[in-house]
């Protein structure tokens, strides 16, 4: 009899676990990160890649000699009025790892085989597959600027909960830049990130994301940690959408780049800027 | 004695082995909508998706459109004929918001979670649809979007304890926004409510239905259309990054649309187009 009944437990708690595991998805494994995050740094983090240091050239970037050199012509062209090498100004993705200075609230979408990152900004939002897949085999041939990311989820403490999730992002398109002051990437495009996302221990509504880029563009893996603060509020969140064709004042007409005036005419952004070249239109007779 | 210490064990390994509501989001109450969804292909359809699937394109949609909004149309078909212009949405990349984004361009990812249930279609505008399911009413103030403010219940019809179909509606717009790519306005006070009921076919669970009705001011009665989905049966299958602003080479100046050519030029759009108005760039002396 006692072994009927320990068979008939047995029986139960098997019953029970398959429907957990085919029903349910079981949540309460991984880390709260429901809500609306937005840069910990505030206003005074916007488009630093190194939080912890001033922009521009003191944020010290790790580039080779060759790739100072375009950061520094790229600072020149800025200085004339220009965009540099800054792609975003043509509302092109900021691309990973830019995309993660969350220009917009950022808001973590976790279930069982993908998380997602969803940023309203540009072309910011982020897939990290979760489920165990491999590289795809044409991911080079089919590059993106969010890039192709695979994520685990991993239990540092042993007490059966996810803590951190570390992900790997590879097959990135350019141009990409790390920050609005045209930081380069190698355009060999070949940049690895890895990442560990994690709650703060002692402060549950702070993230931090490390961020380390292994570039050709770079002497050695470029370290950084981004911070995120949860916004707390009993009322539902406002989420903004942002449409960036709708206000950009940036015209590209071949090489050169115009701006468009309030009152609906091209503009120079340099001093001496000549014309688009019109030889496609019908000149009138003079 | 030993009989009824076998029942409180069994029943004590049926208690401990039963999800909690704050342990679990029971996922299986919701229909599986998991995967990637196309638009499914309606047999001997040519050219871009009209918005009601079973009619054919243009005037053959038959809008019920008020003559006001019926002459718009007809004056959008001549401009368009005119231009040579593909279609009213792409040549700008702004969004093409609700319920033209419901078209799925590029395929789609529904992700449901109890507070809320996320659309992500990548075309154009990279769009995180959010549909609120946490019973929240509607707030006061709307700063208004292309996507509008999406409000759902779901809904169990058949009384088996699973959710079947998800309610929505959705207010709070802004333009302009269009029908379907052949220029079928919506009106321009942004006055839209849309309203629509989201399931899986009952016989093939991997064709997903979307019964979408507008009322809108530029509509004589509210227009009711169906949107059908396939899932991809390839769970590994590829998201493609949509970047409008690659893809097109359309600019506007003031209320005009130019072209770029492929080798750099700026090109008019129509026949006996008059080049942009350079006034503010400083002109060669003659």
């Amino acid at each position: 009899m006692p072994y009927r009944t320990l068979l008939s437990v047995a029986v139960v708690l098997t019953l029970c676990v398959m429907t957990v595991d085919s029903e349910a998805w079981d949540e309460s494994k991984y880390p709260d990160l429901k809500g609306q995050w937005v840069r910990a740094e505030g206003a005074g983090g916007v488009g630093r890649f190194d939080p912890t240091k001033p922009p521009g050239r003191l944020q010290e970037a790790p580039l080779t000699a060759e790739y100072h050199v375009i950061y520094e012509a790229n600072l020149a062209d800025q200085a004339r009025g220009g965009q540099g090498i800054d792609p975003t100004y043509r509302c092109l993705s900021p691309g990973m790892p830019r995309i993660m200075h969350a220009y917009s609230p950022l808001e973590i979408v976790v279930t069982a085989d993908t998380t997602h990152i969803l940023i309203e900004h540009i072309h910011d939002s982020r897939r990290i597959h979760t489920d165990g897949r491999d590289w795809p085999e044409d991911m080079d041939d089919n590059p993106m600027f969010a890039g192709y990311s695979i994520g685990r989820w991993i239990d540092e403490d042993g007490d059966g909960r996810y803590d951190v999730l570390a992900v790997e992002t590879r097959g990135l398109k350019n141009p990409r830049t790390y920050d609005a002051s045209g930081i380069p990437f190698h355009e060999d495009g070949r940049t690895i990130i890895k990442e560990k996302i994690y709650l703060d221990k002692a402060n549950p509504n702070l993230l931090h994301d490390e961020i380390t880029t292994i570039d050709n563009a770079l002497t050695r893996p470029w370290t950084v940690i981004k911070n995120y603060r949860r916004v707390v509020t009993d009322k539902p969140i406002w989420w903004r959408e942002d449409i960036c064709a709708e206000n950009n004042v940036h015209v590209i007409v071949g090489k050169e780049d115009y701006f468009l005036s309030a009152d609906g005419f091209l503009m120079p952004i340099k001093k001496d800027q000549p014309p688009p070249d019109l030889r496609y239109f019908k000149q009138s007779g003079k | 004695m030993q009989h009824r210490a076998s029942i409180g064990m069994i029943v004590l390994a049926a208690a401990l082995c039963t999800p909690t509501a704050t342990q679990a989001f029971d996922d299986a109450k919701y229909p599986a909508l998991t995967g990637q969804w196309t638009r499914a292909i309606v047999p001997g359809a040519v050219g871009q998706p009209p918005f009601d699937p079973a009619r054919p394109p243009g005037r053959g949609q038959e809008a019920p459109l008020t003559p006001e909004y019926q002459a718009k149309f007809e004056s959008t078909l001549a401009e368009r004929a005119a231009s040579g212009l593909g279609d009213v949405v792409s040549t700008t990349c702004l969004a093409p918001g609700m319920p033209m984004m419901m078209q799925a361009y590029e395929p789609m990812q529904i992700t449901v979670l109890p507070e809320t249930t996320y659309i992500l279609i990548d075309h154009i505008h990279e769009s995180h649809r959010r549909i609120f399911t946490d019973g929240r009413a509607w707030p006061k103030t709307v700063q208004p979007s292309f996507t509008g403010y999406s409000i759902g219940k779901w809904i169990d019809e058949d009384g088996d304890g699973r959710y079947d179909v998800l309610e929505a509606e959705t207010r709070y717009f802004k333009g302009p926004r269009f029908f379907d790519s052949s220029g079928i306005a919506l009106h321009e006070d942004d006055e839209s409510v849309i309203r629509e009921r989201i399931y899986l076919d009952k016989a093939d669970r991997n064709l997903l239905h979307d019964e979408i009705t507008v009322t809108d001011h530029a509509l004589t009665r509210p227009w009711t259309v169906m949107k059908n989905y396939r899932r991809t049966l390839d769970p590994l299958a590829d998201w493609p990054e949509y970047i409008c602003n690659e893809q097109i080479p359309f600019i506007h100046i003031g209320n005009d649309t130019y072209k770029v050519s492929e080798d750099g030029y700026l090109m008019p759009t129509r026949t006996r187009q008059p080049p942009p108005d350079l006034r503010y760039f400083n002109q060669p002396k003659k």
